[in-house]
């Protein structure tokens, strides 16, 4: 299976958000509510470790 | 200290509270033994301990999250540790513990000879890493079926 890095980030950001946001709240609402924050945050936090990266050789 | 946390202030005998303006959720606990039959479901199999509280949904949307996160895992050639009983104190064995976390999908995966990892694969890392955290996901949604068998959650 070949994924680019960012196909496979994203998908890792949406199954582990549908998992926490179950896990963690209780209504519906709050779980979908929670579930798009973790999968943004996931996706932000990842673009934003990797420019703190790119001027970095090692 | 506020009154209603007063010690002489008897306990509620039935858990019951509001998670919406318009809905009343009763919590019920189950018994010690219906909750260790949730708890080694769930750990055999993603989500089941879900389904045995009539948490349908939740089940399906559990189940299917974190097999199909373990079959990418296997697809992008990751690796499932193998426990190495003669050298127990070591990584390897904190692998093992947690790609053994998924239950069934792990052992069937391991006899089908799955899951030998190829490290000079581009997706290998990717791989490896989807397959330990979903079998510490597995870990973290035992423990939610606990709570909700134990009537902490509704």
């Amino acid at each position: 299976m070949k994924l680019s890095h960012f196909e496979a980030l994203t998908i890792f950001a949406a199954l582990v958000a549908v998992v926490f946001a179950i896990t963690t709240k209780s209504t519906p609402r709050a779980q979908v509510r929670y579930g798009v924050f973790v999968f943004f945050s996931f996706l932000l936090v990842a673009i934003v470790v990797g420019w703190i990266m790119y001027p970095f050789p090692f | 200290m506020l009154k209603d946390d007063s010690p002489s202030v008897p306990a509620d005998p039935t858990p019951n509270f509001t998670v919406d303006a318009r809905e009343s959720v009763v919590l019920s606990p189950q018994s010690p033994f219906m909750t260790a039959v949730v708890c080694i479901g769930g750990l055999l199999v993603p989500g089941l301990g879900h389904l045995l509280l009539k948490r349908w949904i939740r089940a399906a949307l559990l189940f299917s999250s974190m097999v199909l996160m373990f079959l990418i895992g296997l697809g992008m050639q990751g690796k499932l540790q193998i426990l190495d009983a003669g050298q127990l104190i070591s990584f390897n064995t904190l692998q093992w513990f947690a790609n053994v976390g998924i239950g069934i999908p792990y052992f069937v995966a391991v006899q089908m000879g799955s899951g030998t990892g190829v490290p000079t694969s581009q997706t290998f890392d990717y791989g490896w890493a989807y397959l330990l955290v979903t079998g510490l996901l597995n870990y973290l949604v035992v423990l939610d079926a606990y709570d909700i068998a134990q009537g902490r959650k509704p």
